[in-house]
């Protein structure tokens, strides 16, 4: 890894849409990587449907958990909606992952695991080996979807190295 | 550290980090009631089995118990969120008088920002009302560190410890280390009035002890590595505490910096001898004025922020315009407002309440949503009850008014139950809604005496709500499913035209309880 170089990804959609476990799965794969780790989230009313994201920055020292607009250099965006509130985040050269919206929709069969999907797809781009991707799953889903969830993971992750 | 000792890493929120940190300092008894964004706090402890937890009725019962359980030797913990404290400022504040048995630590998490709150106190101020030490940890490691430290302030010193959070801190998630747990020796069980029972003879004695201790607090303000110095460059010197720390670092990397870990009582010689230090003194605090006003009053010369930046949290990219002095820039959100979930047996009480042209007074739940489109039927907020005791009140000066109460199957266990017996005892009239949805919904769904389980989902004795509404004496109760609308409708134009005092118990589940049955 470069010197001192922080990765700054923002997640967003609404409540219910696995925004929250998606950052989850990223920011636990880091940690397993060896990197330092933030990620941050609100819980509460905005789990009624409302606005939901979440930050992950990871590197050698992170101290803010928050990234200010027009620093992400990665923007997973899971709601179309979403999409004109979420877009100031993005980095000038930053990478936006919207367009993978309609790929996942299409590629996924249970639409509970958009999230993982998108994950995949973003995976292919972060200094992660795959190893601790697949490890990470492990940790954070209950055994009997992890084959699943690893299974759509690693289709996001071809679509997403392509 | 040997090699061959393997540190067991985890990636934990603040809240979770505080409650490994206050299993590893051997803590017993934990106590609270649901409260964004403090409630993930018991939620974890309860995954320890070593520790006796409990979601209480509310936070002045879960302040005494856990107290208690200090008071009789082992090491416990009352966590609340900001609004939470203020039920519990009752025995809050002569449990400094007393000080502790074992440790006791009370854990507040404030909501710069309000994400989930109905206003942004900002708790250090208590610590100077209470002359008890404050902790503020800026990340979750340290707020796994620092309660450690508070239970052994706590004894040290005989007091209660604050630890204030915030909400970045507490739902920040971060990689860490974790330790073993280490539980102290009880100390034997003995009766000892002067030190508990606060009569006010007893309670001078105290007091004189107290302005001691806050000596003593004070010198050990100067002392303890929780407050920081970090030299760097001396042109800047920042004064800054929680997670504003976090954001001054990100933005000047090579700035000085006194951090604040022991934010109260003040290290004045170390704040002193830094100022002298550096060329400029800027404090960087979120919400209130509360490190800027202790300097200004020390005399000292400082830059702060436009009051402009009191209201709301801070950013990272807040920080250089508060340095400049500039005024906050207000951002006009476009977030999807929060609503009630499809569904909702809340839709069908106040869609019924709508028709009949009510005033409603609320109460803090999911239902406090129903003030929002497309229902709009909500018409005042202000405390947990306070559904109950404003139907009363608002009554008194619209007599001729068609006025009803909401509140919800847990907040009226919390508080709702004693306006309730208020109501009947000076002959109130009027209809109080228990919209019960069988669990405490909008804090993620805890337990309370109304579902008849405990914190870690076990069976206990269910509070039977009508029983509980008819012994206080009520006119008239009725249980009843919202979403039979028909029913329920004629239902509610009926009471609500009666005069009497009415309490419909609407009784339909929550949409996302997990283990119904």
């Amino acid at each position: 890894m470069s010197e001192n170089k922080i990765y700054n990804i923002v997640f967003g959609g609404i409540g219910g849409q696995g925004v929250l476990k998606a950052s989850e799965i990223c920011g636990m794969a880091a940690m397993l990587a060896g990197y330092d780790v933030t990620k941050s989230e609100i819980h509460g009313m905005s789990q009624r449907g409302g606005s939901v994201e979440s930050y992950v920055r990871f590197g050698d020292e992170i101290y803010s958990p928050l990234i200010p607009e027009g620093c992400a250099e990665y923007l997973v965006c899971f709601h179309e909606e979403e999409y004109s509130r979420l877009k100031p985040f993005l980095a000038a050269d930053g990478k936006d992952y919207v367009s993978y919206i309609d790929v996942a929709k299409k590629a996924i069969e249970n639409p509970k695991t958009l999230n993982t999907f998108l994950v995949g797809v973003l995976s292919a781009s972060l200094p992660i080996e795959v190893e601790f991707w697949m490890k990470s799953l492990e940790e954070i889903f209950p055994e009997k979807i992890q084959e699943l969830n690893k299974k759509v993971f690693l289709e996001g992750r071809e679509v997403g190295a392509k | 550290m040997s090699a061959n000792i393997e540190v067991k890493k985890a990636f934990l929120s603040g809240n979770e980090a505080l409650a490994q940190g206050a299993f590893e300092a051997g803590m017993k008894v934990a106590c609270a009631y649901p409260g964004t964004p403090s409630t993930e706090i018991m939620e974890a402890v309860a995954t320890y089995p070593e520790i006796d937890v409990q979601w209480s009725v509310n936070e002045k019962v879960a302040f005494e118990v856990a107290m208690g359980a200090s008071v009789g030797g082992v090491r416990s913990l009352f966590a609340c969120k900001h609004v939470g404290l203020n039920v519990a400022m009752d025995p809050l504040m002569t449990a400094s008088y007393t000080g502790v048995t074992a440790g006791f630590v009370i854990v507040v998490c404030d909501d710069p920002g309000m994400h989930s709150s109905q206003n942004e106190q900002d708790t250090r101020w208590v610590g100077i009302y209470s002359k008890m030490p404050v902790l503020e940890p800026s990340n979750p490691r340290e707020a796994r560190e620092f309660v450690k430290e508070a239970f052994e302030i706590s004894e040290e010193f005989d007091t209660p410890v604050i630890v204030r959070m915030v909400t970045r801190v507490s739902h920040t998630k971060q990689n860490m280390n974790l330790g073993e747990r280490v539980v102290p020796e009880q100390p034997p069980f003995e009766k000892n009035p002067a030190k508990y029972v606060m009569v006010p003879k007893l309670a001078y004695k105290k007091h004189i002890i107290i302005e001691e201790r806050l000596n003593k607090l004070r010198s050990f303000a100067e002392t303890t590595e929780l407050n920081r110095v970090e030299m760097g460059d001396t042109k800047l010197g920042f004064i800054t505490s929680s997670m504003a720390y976090s954001y001054v670092k990100e933005n000047y990397p090579d700035a000085s910096i006194l951090k604040l870990g022991f934010s109260y009582p003040f290290c004045d010689e170390k704040i002193c001898k830094f100022a002298a230090d550096v060329e400029e003194l800027v404090v960087v605090e979120e919400l209130d004025p509360f490190i800027e006003t202790h300097l200004k009053a020390m005399g000292l010369e400082i830059t702060t922020k436009d009051p402009s930046f009191m209201i709301g949290e801070l950013r990272p990219e807040l920080i250089k315009p508060l340095v400049a002095g500039e005024k906050k820039v207000e951002k006009i959100s476009n977030d999807r407002p929060p609503r009630l979930c499809p569904g909702c047996p809340h839709f069908f009480s106040f869609n019924a309440m709508k028709k009949q042209d009510l005033f409603v007074a609320g109460d803090i739940g999911c239902y406090t949503l129903a003030c929002l489109p497309p229902l709009q039927t909500l018409h005042t907020t202000i405390c947990m009850g306070a559904g109950v005791t404003f139907n009363e009140g608002l009554r008194k000066a619209n007599p001729d008014a068609k006025i009803v109460g909401v509140v919800g199957d847990s907040t009226f266990v919390h508080s709702g139950i004693t306006g309730l017996i208020n109501a009947v005892y000076n002959k109130a009239k009027g209809v109080i809604f228990i919209l019960d949805n069988s669990i405490t919904a909008m804090t993620g769904g805890q337990q309370n005496p109304s579902t008849g389980y405990t914190i870690r989902d076990e069976k206990t004795k269910q509070l039977d709500l009508k029983a509980l509404c008819l012994a206080c004496g009520v006119d008239n109760v009725d249980v009843i499913d919202p979403t039979n609308q028909k029913e329920f409708e004629a239902l509610v134009e009926t009471r609500v035209n009666e005069d009497s005092l009415s309490v419909i118990i609407a009784k339909h589940p929550c949409k996302l309880i997990k283990n119904l049955g």
